[in-house]
């Protein structure tokens, strides 16, 4: 991303952000609400246009792409409000996930590995799920893609802690499979601890950026999202 | 009474292919086609030129469903592009206006054109006994093209990638632009499909009573009623809610008189959406 600037109706949210992901590599995007976490992933991802500035995936230019070509090059987007299909079951959701091709055996059944409570429910319909259930299945559907990159809207949206922390365990366990992440979170401990680098944004703008630990030695950082004084 | 349920149903296997195309346009793009009455009289002055040309009733037929297709396809093209980049309740209202000026311009022009054109096919063949009722061949073989449309629908939308592909972008467009599909194409592919249908409602109709040049907008009334009694977006519910209404309307005609049909139909509509606002298998 090279100065990628982007907003609704007219009113611009985030302002010539520069960030990169590499191969293989996780990177955590952290901010408090309003900063323009979601702004910046719609339009990488083509749900947004955006004004300015220039959305690559390696070296091919995916601005103004809309958001099925974008997807189908190799990013998947999985936003707070997961976007799930209600009135099908899990199996047809995941099966869905490999649009327009039929999903391979493997995949699925490496997706249910990860994600074992769908399991039990495949013939479920997605609406009967709870939360942390439609979150897996939100991610499963993604990786059915087998996506380059995979992007993540606060994945911690309406779970207990117990369960954001788990789903923080499912995206090492993603991470060390070799997948390229690129993730949104406010609780910024649990980002950080499967980040390779993070970004700070504030206001619609990078304020800093750097290793987790440089990032946990920030005061700033401590002050406004560790909560330590 | 026997006799008149079994023509309630068959009239409503009708209803609900009727209702189909309308609910499934409405399902994927927010627009209801208040001009898919007008594509069903395209289609049978269409059938009915090529009829009038000489050319076997069969492929006629063929060639009406595909003007309405056709005609499905460039609507979408064209009239619709400014209502797509429109949302929510903005959509809904300019897909209306500017459906409701089509079925204007449609009805207008046959009329200055062709006012007396009529599509009637005579399907020969005794009277069949079902359950020790007669029923004349020409209802027969329509509702048994109306029924195995139903199957063919229902077996495509459940079971194959791109029917799986049509009812992701009715349940969330978001999600689906999110896994590849392009709710655009979608909308396309569905328009043709709509207009199709509309053709196939032509045909059969003109297998009971003849097609003439100005019952697009009662046919319009009727999907409308069809379609949001059995759930907008719901190709199971527009059968359901067709055979319910079939049988609403024979036995009310057969037990009170044909002048009440319309309003007892309106009326069980209203009083279904009262108690079931998505309707009968809306979501």
């Amino acid at each position: 991303m090279r100065g990628l600037a982007a907003g609704y109706f007219g009113k611009q949210v985030v302002h010539g952000i520069d960030f990169d992901v590499r191969t293989g590599e996780a990177v955590a995007i952290i901010g408090s609400n309003g900063a323009g976490k979601t702004t910046l992933f719609r339009a990488v991802a083509g749900l947004l246009t955006p004004m300015q500035g220039r959305v690559t995936l390696g070296g091919k230019d995916m601005t103004r792409r809309p958001a099925h070509r974008v997807a189908r090059a190799g990013v998947a987007y999985v936003p707070a409000e997961r976007h799930l299909f209600p009135g099908m079951t899990v199996k047809t959701n995941l099966v869905l996930g490999a649009y327009p091709h039929r999903p391979d055996h493997e995949t699925l059944e490496l997706v249910l590995e990860l994600f074992a409570p769908l399991k039990a429910r495949i013939h479920r319909r997605a609406e009967t799920l709870s939360g942390g259930e439609q979150q897996m299945l939100a991610v499963g559907r993604a990786l059915m893609s087998k996506p380059q990159l995979l992007m993540l809207d606060e994945p911690t949206t309406g779970l207990a802690p117990k369960l954001a922390k788990a789903a923080f365990v499912a995206l090492d366990g993603l991470k060390q499979k070799g997948m390229t992440l690129l993730v949104a979170e406010q609780q910024v401990p649990l980002a950080l601890s499967v980040a390779d680098r993070g970004y700070v944004l504030e206001n619609g703008r990078i304020r800093l950026q750097g290793t987790p630990a440089e990032l946990e030695q920030n005061p700033e950082v401590r002050r406004a999202y560790l909560g330590v004084a | 009474m026997k006799a008149v349920i079994l023509d309630g149903i068959l009239l409503g296997l009708a209803f609900g292919l009727l209702g189909v195309g309308l609910t499934l346009v409405y399902g994927l793009g927010g627009v209801l086609n208040l001009a898919h009455g007008a594509f069903v009289v395209v289609a049978a002055m269409v059938t009915s030129h090529f009829i009038s040309a000489g050319q076997p009733t069969a492929l006629a037929a063929a060639i009406g469903v595909l003007a309405g297709a056709g005609a499905g396809v460039a609507v979408d093209l064209t009239l619709m592009q400014p209502v797509y980049r429109q949302r929510g309740e903005h959509r809904t209202l300019l897909g209306l206006l500017l459906t409701l000026g089509l079925a204007f311009v449609i009805e207008g022009l046959l009329n200055w054109r062709n006012p007396s054109g009529a599509l009637y096919i005579d399907v020969s063949g005794n009277p069949v006994h079902i359950l020790g009722v007669a029923e004349s061949a020409g209802s027969l073989w329509a509702s048994a093209i109306a029924l195995a449309t139903g199957a063919v629908l229902v077996a495509f939308l459940a079971g194959t990638t791109f029917g799986r592909a049509v009812r992701s972008v009715i349940q969330d467009e978001t999600g689906a632009r999110l896994i590849g599909i392009s709710p655009a194409r979608v909308r396309t592919v569905i328009f043709a499909l709509s207009g199709g249908l509309a053709g196939l409602v032509a045909i059969t109709r003109a297998m009971t009573a003849p097609v003439t040049i100005n019952v697009g907008f009662d046919l319009t009334i009727f999907a409308l009623i069809v379609a949001v009694v059995g759930g907008l977006g719901s190709v199971g519910g527009a059968f359901l809610a067709g055979i319910l209404l079939g049988i609403v309307n024979t036995v009310s005609a057969y037990y009170i008189g044909q002048y009440i049909t319309t309003i007892v139909l309106l009326g069980a509509a209203a009083l279904t959406i009262l108690i079931r606002p998505r309707g009968l298998l809306g979501r």
